[in-house]
């Protein structure tokens, strides 16, 4: 016995050293923002170590679903940080098991008040057999990667077989009917949504589900805010939003900012500031804070921490360049960049764009999603200079703008990021958009910041082969 | 000149960028100043079958295919008759599995297929999932098809092929040939979507409903530099 005991010590402390070194060498030797690679590491000496990570934390909430989970994450993580003495999160957006231990392994405490954890849908059964959320936290559920998962409903199908047996509270999104059906499960429900406001419309595009999740007929839909999120019923069995326990009112969008109107249990009211675009943005913050007053949090100071939040990864990011801005936004499946284009149409200044387009695992090997998003909304945006295309498949979203009726003269393609960056850069415009996909984002971040503090121009073309060869973040 | 192009059942089979494939048809006929009318055809909104030129069917969920089969059925004839007739039919994934005689699922029941075609689908052990590219059985130049598939499903026929497998599974993955080609209509698992990257694709659908509509031989070209770059570069990231 006593032996086992040092064994396993001994298997953990090994772990966490190999871990440690693995993370040495990417970040300081190979200057790599890989944030998986050493809990793999790790994991494979010791695959008990996210149980460690479970008993180390008092309380626990997971995050998942498609889109907004590492938004969502990095704004909770912010509000309990003010509140909270320790809090553990992998704010890096690395959502597999192994991105969650290399966060433990980065900032390695005997104890934490919270783990704040965003965890990908297909790894929510691997993650809560060892890691047991006190709340889990359903986003939505929009098609993404679907070489990897097959179809949509194989994701959800997956995280509501594992919730069965958790002893957890659920906090939903209220509109988006997949994730309002998880009341089918009889926790302890939290709803959140955004009412119908001025963003709100009639018609949807892309819509993932027109049938009722719990008979299966056609749902009719008063209002869309953003893919199938809205307000929704079903003419047969009566399926429809839940009652809010949360919600956002009102959105106005003012100065670059939006403004939203936000109700509690209580039906008190607070006015509350977001920097980040996008009717998404107003569903991500509504997520946190309405975690964040479950958990116990008073209003004004959630409310107060929200509008002092700052984003630092390449999510809707602005970095101030003499004359002009530069702003990264992540586009990874169709909703997201669908709702990107139309947050940009908001934006009326002078503006050059620049897509970089990835087809690493990380991204999805299967680039056909841009199909299906709205890119024919780009032709509404106003005062576009120059669209650039990059990454390993520029031509694919070349080809995508073409055929959405962009004309051809504004687009340029050049599949050197490092190049199409300084030729964004050298742009005489007052903002420019930059639009990478998951394996890209980093990258791109990093060749904008050097160029911003002038330091390293320009990365070599071997250390960019370097990165894209690297381990996948998810 | 006009041509009313079918879409079948878009809100129920639309997978991987299926719709780039309408768009796509859609766009190369505007461009040449043909007139194109997009008609939706579905459980909510059943249009006469037979005024249309150009038929595109799109793959699913298991479940919207299920619903699609049992709504489909009383078309059956009115569909084999139309390719019969060489009216131009793209069937991608789902809706290539479809027009055959039977689905076997994992746990060898057969689910009917609307039996258009002798041919039947096997559901395997694990997807095949990848870039995919072909050299085509039409004739076409360039020869070769691109695209990514993402099946689950095998099929098995005697029917001429759409290609020969260059990379890439296929029907089925064992016997190196990929979709199948009866009159005009095309049965296929490539994604991608499949047209806009392969416009002699494209081109071929839109001239054969020309010639059964108005007697026409041939097409104006068009400039297809973007079109060929993307197919080049699936070339050359994924040619073996």
């Amino acid at each position: 016995m006593g032996f086992k005991i040092s064994y396993s010590k001994f298997r953990y402390y090994s772990a966490v050293t190999a871990g440690k070194i693995v993370s040495f060498v990417l970040r300081k030797i190979l200057k790599s923002s890989a944030s998986a690679a050493p809990g793999k590491v790790a994991m494979t000496i010791y695959p008990d170590i996210l149980r460690v990570v479970n008993d180390r934390c008092q309380k626990k909430i997971i995050i998942t679903g498609t889109n907004g989970k590492t938004t969502t994450n990095n704004l909770l993580t912010h509000i309990l940080t003010r509140e909270y003495p320790s809090v553990l999160s992998n704010l890096r957006g690395a959502n597999m098991p192994q991105g969650l231990v290399s966060a433990f392994l980065h900032d390695r405490k005997k104890e934490y008040d919270w783990g704040v954890f965003e965890v990908d849908e297909g790894s929510f059964e691997r993650v809560t057999e060892h890691l047991k959320p006190d709340y889990v936290l359903v986003t939505n559920f929009f098609r993404d990667q679907l070489d990897r998962y097959g179809e949509i409903e194989k994701a959800f199908q997956d995280i509501l077989e594992s919730l069965e047996s958790l002893d957890t509270t659920l906090i939903l999104n209220a509109d988006d009917p997949l994730v309002s059906n998880f009341r089918k499960l009889h926790k302890r429900n939290i709803y959140y949504g955004v009412t119908q406001n001025q963003y709100s419309s009639c018609q949807q595009g892309i819509v993932e589900s027109r049938f009722c999740p719990a008979c299966s007929s056609y749902l009719d839909y008063d209002y869309y805010n953003y893919g199938q999120l809205g307000g929704y019923q079903c003419p047969d069995c009566g399926f429809s939003n839940p009652d809010y326990d949360y919600q956002i009112t009102e959105i106005n969008y003012q100065d670059h900012q939006y403004h939203y109107q936000f109700k509690n249990k209580n039906q008190n009211m607070q006015d509350i500031t977001f920097a980040y675009e996008g009717i998404y943005n107003a569903y991500n913050c509504c997520a946190a804070l309405s975690t964040a007053l479950e958990v116990g949090l008073p209003l004004d100071k959630v409310a107060h921490s929200i509008e002092e939040f700052e984003y630092h990864l390449g999510r809707m990011e602005n970095f101030q360049f003499p004359g002009k801005i530069v702003k990264i936004a992540l586009v990874k499946n169709p909703i997201g960049l669908s709702e990107t284009i139309s947050s940009i149409f908001l934006d009326e200044r002078e503006k050059s764009m620049l897509f970089v387009l990835n087809d690493n695992p990380a991204d999805g090997k299967d680039v056909s999603w841009i199909w299906d998003a709205e890119v024919e909304k780009m032709n509404n945006i106003k005062n576009i200079n120059h669209i650039y295309c990059s990454g390993r498949r520029a031509e694919d979203i070349a080809l995508r703008l073409k055929y959405a009726g962009v004309p051809v003269e504004l687009v340029e393609v050049d599949d050197k990021m490092d190049n199409a960056i300084e030729k964004l850069l050298n742009e005489d415009v007052e903002i420019a958009y930059l639009l990478p996909t998951y394996t890209a984002v980093f990258q791109a971040r990093e060749l904008v910041l050097a160029r911003l503090e002038g330091s390293g121009k320009k990365m070599s073309h071997i250390r960019e082969y370097l990165k894209n060869l690297k381990f996948p973040g998810r | 000149m006009e041509l009313k192009i079918y879409h079948m059942y878009p809100d129920l089979l639309n997978l991987y960028g299926d719709l780039g494939n309408v768009t796509c048809l859609r766009q190369r006929c505007q461009w040449r100043g043909i007139d194109v009318e997009v008609v939706g055809f579905s459980m909510n909104h059943e249009v006469p079958l037979d005024e249309g030129d150009l038929f595109f069917i799109g793959g699913g969920s298991d479940r919207g295919q299920n619903i699609v089969y049992s709504h489909l059925l009383k078309y059956t004839r009115m569909m084999g008759d139309l390719i019969e007739d060489g009216a131009p039919v793209l069937a991608i994934c789902g809706g290539y599995q479809l027009l055959g005689e039977k689905y076997i699922d994992a746990d060898g029941n057969d689910v009917p297929g609307l039996g258009i075609f002798d041919y039947h689908t096997r559901s395997e052990e694990g997807r095949l999932i990848g870039n995919i590219i072909i050299e085509n059985s039409l004739g076409l130049n360039p020869e070769t098809l691109v695209g990514f598939e993402n099946h689950g499903g095998r099929t098995y026929h005697d029917h001429q092929a759409l290609g020969k497998v260059k990379v890439g599974y296929g029907n089925n993955g064992q016997d190196s040939e990929e979709g199948m080609v009866y009159q005009n209509c095309i049965g296929t698992y490539l994604h991608g979507p499949l047209l806009p990257k392969n416009p002699h694709l494209a081109d071929y659908l839109i001239l054969k409903a020309l010639e059964r509509k108005y007697g026409l031989k041939e097409l104006s070209s068009l400039d297809d530099q973007p079109e060929y770059a993307a197919h080049e570069k699936v070339l050359k990231l994924y040619s073996p």
